[in-house]
């Protein structure tokens, strides 16, 4: 199961780095544009980056912060 | 004034041709579809945020640990890296729903189609995932603890949100073999983008606070 979880990881670790870059390259191309929902789109676009990292900081294990006595459920 | 005119234009689009005129009328009411579009979403992060406040509330004030204890033992953490993996599927749906819409801006259809097809099958996996978690999670039910409650009430409700989703894609994506919206006229696809990457940002406060936090 630890194995799985170290899989899981490294793949989601991966994704999120691919998608934090096309997600940037999307904001990029979105940047001149300023209408309601390009301004919308902008806002929603730099969340989702913001997301890629959480993500990422999880995979390394940088988050969660909890202590090792806390029990963790296996999925 | 924008309605009369829009009527004008209903009546024109029937029978005289001015196509000078049904743009403007597309822009004027297209406006006013986006404006009442984007207040849509932001009652619908009043709705997420009510249950957002009232789960930190709960995690906050009312347990002296987190998660809580149940029958004398305390309930285990979320699993971190599947919730991880699923993370991905949803914000890789977003990043291709936002090509395709670029796709169907720049007339690219066969781009257009990958992408579409792309996001609604990863929408799709993200609900598998959340499906699978749900028969998984060990944290006492919907009304075992106020930590299953409050985690099944706000991704349930976002994976409700999750599916209208995807069948709102799947129908957009019908109306485009249809013919419905051209690269100059398509709110409709517009909306459904700007739906999908707010279902993505969701996620990524309930991701933060369940697993995370």
């Amino acid at each position: 199961m630890d194995a799985l979880a170290g899989t899981e990881k490294i793949v989601a670790a991966i994704g999120a780095v691919v998608v934090f870059i096309f997600a940037i390259v999307g904001l990029r191309g979105e940047w001149p544009k300023m209408g309601l929902d390009d301004i919308v789109t902008k806002l929603l676009l730099g969340l989702m980056a913001f997301g890629c990292c959480l993500v990422i900081l999880a995979c390394l294990g940088i988050l969660p912060h909890v202590s090792p006595s806390t029990p963790s459920t296996g999925v | 004034m924008a309605v009369s005119v829009a009527k004008q234009g209903y009546h024109l689009g029937h029978g005289e041709v001015d196509d000078h005129h049904d743009t403007v009328i597309y822009n004027e009411t297209r406006d006013m579809r986006l404006l009442g579009f984007v207040l849509f979403l932001c009652a619908d992060v009043i709705l997420f945020s009510s249950f957002i406040f009232a789960y930190i509330y709960l995690r906050t004030t009312v347990s002296p640990v987190w998660p809580p204890i149940m029958d004398g033992k305390q309930l285990p953490r979320l699993d971190v890296a599947f919730a991880c993996f699923n993370s991905v599927v949803l914000f890789g749906s977003g990043v291709t729903m936002h090509f395709a819409m670029e796709g169907w801006r720049h007339a690219k259809r066969g781009m257009f189609n990958l992408f579409m097809g792309l996001t609604i099958v990863l929408g799709a996996g993200f609900l598998a995932g959340q499906g699978y978690e749900y028969m998984h999670a060990k944290i006492g039910g919907w009304s075992g603890s106020i930590f299953g409650a409050s985690f099944f009430t706000l991704t349930g409700m976002h994976g409700f949100h999750v599916f209208v989703g995807v069948c709102y894609l799947i129908v957009l994506w019908w109306q485009t073999s249809r013919s419905v919206y051209t690269t100059d006229r398509y709110f409709g696809l517009t909306a459904g983008t700007l739906y999908w990457h707010f279902v993505d940002v969701i996620w990524v406060a309930l991701f933060f606070l369940f697993y995370l936090w």
